[in-house]
């Protein structure tokens, strides 16, 4: 677009051009975060938008991609338009928590722009411990084989087969491994340890360990995002989330599988 | 009144996958109840809709659900956070896992040993009750947006 209205001066009402764009480049950034901690698109749209207009732009546009996001904002005729892609981070829900207060602060005028920058740039996502998380998931495991009416050593059997599959899914993660190999690796690993009941006949039924091992490789977060997403009209990301949760499923089953023809179980179908 | 200890069994089992799989999102600290108290009410709700009323799964699922959103919209308006960061969380003890890997496992065997009744059905039956199920679930939690907060956000 030809600016229009003189370089650098505020223009009465409306920002200037530098201001806008240390306006529209916040949104993108934002979005970008929102996006990559695992945010569904709805509220990735309506946070970058009440941002931008927090910040004093006329209007914002927001397109959400399957692996990008564009932003452009409106000011005095002038249009600014920027492109970030997507890397997937991994879900956060920190970061959206915190991104989010932070927006509202801005809304509610206790921030302003130079302010919501450092506070942007000063965000540490959390991660809980690795051993932790582990032991964790080993319970819910364990809780979803009590569930299923597994007894005591069905449930133990569990707990320690998702226990040393969680750990070494959060290890493979941490070596940038693509998240479709290290879910079939891990999946290999757990079916491969709740497996050695069924040979051994540990407990009444340890085919209902095998079944509920695994269920710590369900791509819960994205399978909700992604039909909610389609619910409220963004399809395409909707579609791309559903997608991906699907063949995150199939390398976990292709690693049970394998684990099931390597030790010749074919129990729990 | 023979429904209590399940009931009870169905809360707690739930309750603990929830925290873990909080934990797997990285829900801050002080959510981490929430994800509890959520995963607890929507299983406990939907085993008590399924054993009294006897209503089909996916159904059950769909108002659990809803109910656990419209409480964790009060929740979220009083943390300023987006409900979703604990409640997805809390879904997860309903999410059908076993459904999902079983229509997979059948569709691959299908692939390798040839098409029988057993395995198509298998396939068929499990593939429609985690799809169905994951849609009560998505939906159920978009209640609140869809009924009540129509035009303007929840936080």
């Amino acid at each position: 677009m030809i600016p229009v209205s003189s370089h650098g001066k505020p223009s009465p009402g409306g920002l200037s051009e530098p201001e806008q764009r240390t306006a529209t480049r916040l949104c993108v950034e934002t979005g970008i975060l929102l996006l990559q901690h695992g945010a569904e698109s709805a509220l990735v749209e309506t946070v970058t938008r009440r941002l931008g207009l927090a910040l004093g732009v006329e209007r914002m546009e927001i397109a959400i991609l399957a692996n990008a996001i564009v932003v452009t904002s409106l000011s005095e005729r002038h249009c600014i338009t920027t492109v970030r892609r997507n890397v997937d981070r991994g879900v956060n829900m920190h970061m959206v928590t915190e991104v989010q207060r932070a927006m509202l602060d801005v809304e509610a005028g206790r921030l302003d722009v130079t302010g919501y920058e450092a506070r942007l740039a000063a965000i540490r996502p959390l991660r809980y411990p690795r051993w932790l998380v582990s032991l964790m998931i080993g319970l819910s495991c364990a809780c979803f084989a009590r569930l299923a009416k597994a007894d005591l050593p069905g449930c133990g059997l569990a707990f320690v087969a998702a226990t040393a599959a969680m750990y070494i899914r959060l290890f493979i993660a941490q070596l940038h491994f693509n998240p479709l190999v290290n879910f079939f690796v891990s999946a290999f690993v757990a079916t491969s340890i709740s497996g050695q009941g069924v040979l051994h006949k540990i407990g009444a039924k340890p085919e209902i360990a095998m079944a509920t091992c695994v269920l710590l490789f369900v791509p819960g977060f994205p399978l909700i995002n992604s039909v909610s997403d389609m619910v409220k009209g963004y399809m395409n990301t909707g579609l791309s989330r559903g997608m991906g949760a699907l063949l995150l499923s199939a390398a976990t089953c292709a690693g049970i599988l394998l684990a099931m023809s390597v030790w010749h179980l074919w129990g729990w179908l | 009144m023979n429904l209590f200890p399940g009931l009870l069994e169905n809360m707690v089992l739930a309750a603990i996958p929830a925290v873990g799989f909080g934990l797997v999102f990285n829900v801050p600290r002080h959510a981490l109840i929430y994800c509890a108290l959520g995963g607890a009410i929507g299983r406990g709700g939907r085993f008590l809709l399924m054993g009294t009323l006897d209503m089909p799964l996916a159904w059950a699922t769909l108002l659990a659900a809803a109910a656990v959103s419209l409480l964790g919209v009060y929740v979220a308006q009083r943390m300023r956070a987006h409900p979703k960061v604990f409640t997805v969380a809390a879904m997860i003890p309903m999410i059908p896992g076993v459904p999902i890997f079983k229509a997979l496992i059948a569709v691959a065997q299908m692939q390798e040993k040839g098409t029988t009744d057993e395995l198509l059905a298998t396939a068929l039956q499990s593939g429609l009750t985690a799809g169905f199920v994951v849609a009560a679930l998505a939906i159920g939690l978009a209640v609140p947006g869809l009924l009540f907060y129509r035009r303007r956000p929840v936080v």
